[in-house]
């Protein structure tokens, strides 16, 4: 497998300009992200405080950074990455469709709304999971909840469904799909909190209860503890020094991600400090 | 070294001492990442606590008794008893520190 110097995770004005500044530097680079830059540049109505852009549209600035990206040479590999592992003396990048190799790592995937329900994170590992399909065998002849975000979860809950005794599927998003079995679609459900009981998990929703031996919550967004295992946090941001280093040597982070002011051009300066100090980072093994 | 055992093997092995038991299976990603990350630590921590693989299909009775809901699941023993537990992918650092704190 072909290991990247760089991968750069995100691809709004903190990626693109991580990526830009690595290229410059002669790394290799992999660009994993959406191929439009992100959603929150390109429908802001107008910045005012970005250097050289004066009264730019939010989608005439995500165009310009686009440009400039393609313009040195970069491509965006549009993916969705489910996990970033330290293996060491690299990192492996595990996305949707296929896995991938580099020697460091910049995170610059933005800041999530998503906000943990109460009880799920004390939860995680001990009935509380993310991935159906990690999780299936040890399901054989158990009985399993699934909150699901969107349509492409239904094809996990099949998954699941196959070794389960059954699955509660409660969809939140609109949901027109034709699950059926043993599975148990339960339709406006608005979940609460969750909850070790007796007999297993509980979940708590505005107009009832449901238990089963485990909860699977399929977000379409992944807290960055979650998404590289091991990140150290700082409140709900990942916790970087003035280099934009994490707490895993080899892995930065930059943007909205390691907090506020949310704000484009701190985004950009900082995913230019972060490619900076992963080139560092990459001479200084070369070194060892 | 990470030794893989069954089942059969675990009911009868010399349970003395630290062992740390690590729950997987063939089909999972993350299981596939910490298994070279675990066995450096093994290597690093040789004579100070003894480490072993279980495949979760192969031995569903074991994964069941140590209630093993997540795989990769981490589970350390001190002489044959439960002391604590670790679910999920981990870097080398973490994984050092997490057993150590239970030696």
């Amino acid at each position: 497998m072909e290991r990247y110097d760089i991968a750069v995770i995100g691809t709004g004005p903190a990626g693109l300009e991580a990526a830009i500044t690595a290229k410059v530097r002669n790394k290799s680079v992999l660009l994993l992200g959406s191929k439009g830059s992100s959603d929150k540049v390109a429908k802001a109505h107008t910045i005012q405080n970005y250097l050289g852009l004066p009264e730019v549209s939010g989608d005439k600035m995500a165009q310009a950074f686009l440009d400039h990206a393609k313009g040195m040479g970069i491509t965006i590999t549009e993916d969705k990455v489910n996990a970033v592992y330290s293996m060491g003396q690299y990192f492996a990048i595990q996305c949707h469709g296929g896995d991938y190799e580099a020697s460091s790592v910049i995170i610059a995937a933005g800041m999530t709304a998503m906000k943990p329900f109460p009880g799920e994170m004390e939860n995680l590992g001990r009935g509380v999971s993310y991935c159906a399909t990690c999780d299936a065998a040890l399901y054989k002849g158990r009985t399993a909840i699934i909150l699901a975000y969107g349509k492409e979860d239904e094809e996990e809950a099949e998954f699941l469904a196959e070794r389960a005794e059954n699955v509660t599927y409660i969809p939140q998003y609109e949901y027109d799909g034709k699950l059926g079995g043993n599975i148990i679609v339960k339709k406006d459900i608005k979940p609460v909190s969750i909850e070790q009981v007796a007999d297993g998990m509980q979940l708590t929703a505005e107009d009832g209860t449901f238990v089963a031996d485990g909860i699977f919550i399929l977000r379409q967004q992944i807290a960055p503890s979650q998404l590289v295992p091991g990140l150290a946090m700082d409140g709900n941001h990942v916790q970087v020094d003035r280099q934009m280093a994490t707490n895993i040597p080899g892995l930065f982070a930059a943007g909205d991600i390691t907090g506020t002011p949310y704000q484009y051009i701190k985004a950009a300066g900082e995913g230019n400090v972060a490619a900076l100090s992963a080139v560092s980072y990459l001479n200084s093994l070369k070194n060892k | 070294m990470v030794k893989k055992i069954t089942t059969a093997e675990f009911n009868s092995m010399d349970k003395s001492g630290v062992s740390v038991l690590d729950f997987n299976a063939t089909w999972c990603g993350p299981c596939k990442m910490l298994a070279p990350v675990l066995e450096e630590v093994s290597e690093e921590m040789a004579g100070q606590a003894n480490f072993y693989s279980i495949d979760t299909d192969e031995n569903p009775d074991l994964a069941r008794e140590y209630g093993i809901m997540n795989i990769p699941a981490l589970v350390v023993l001190k002489d044959g008893q439960k002391v604590d537990m670790n679910v999920g992918f981990a870097p080398k650092d973490a994984l050092k520190e997490f057993v150590s704190k239970n030696i």
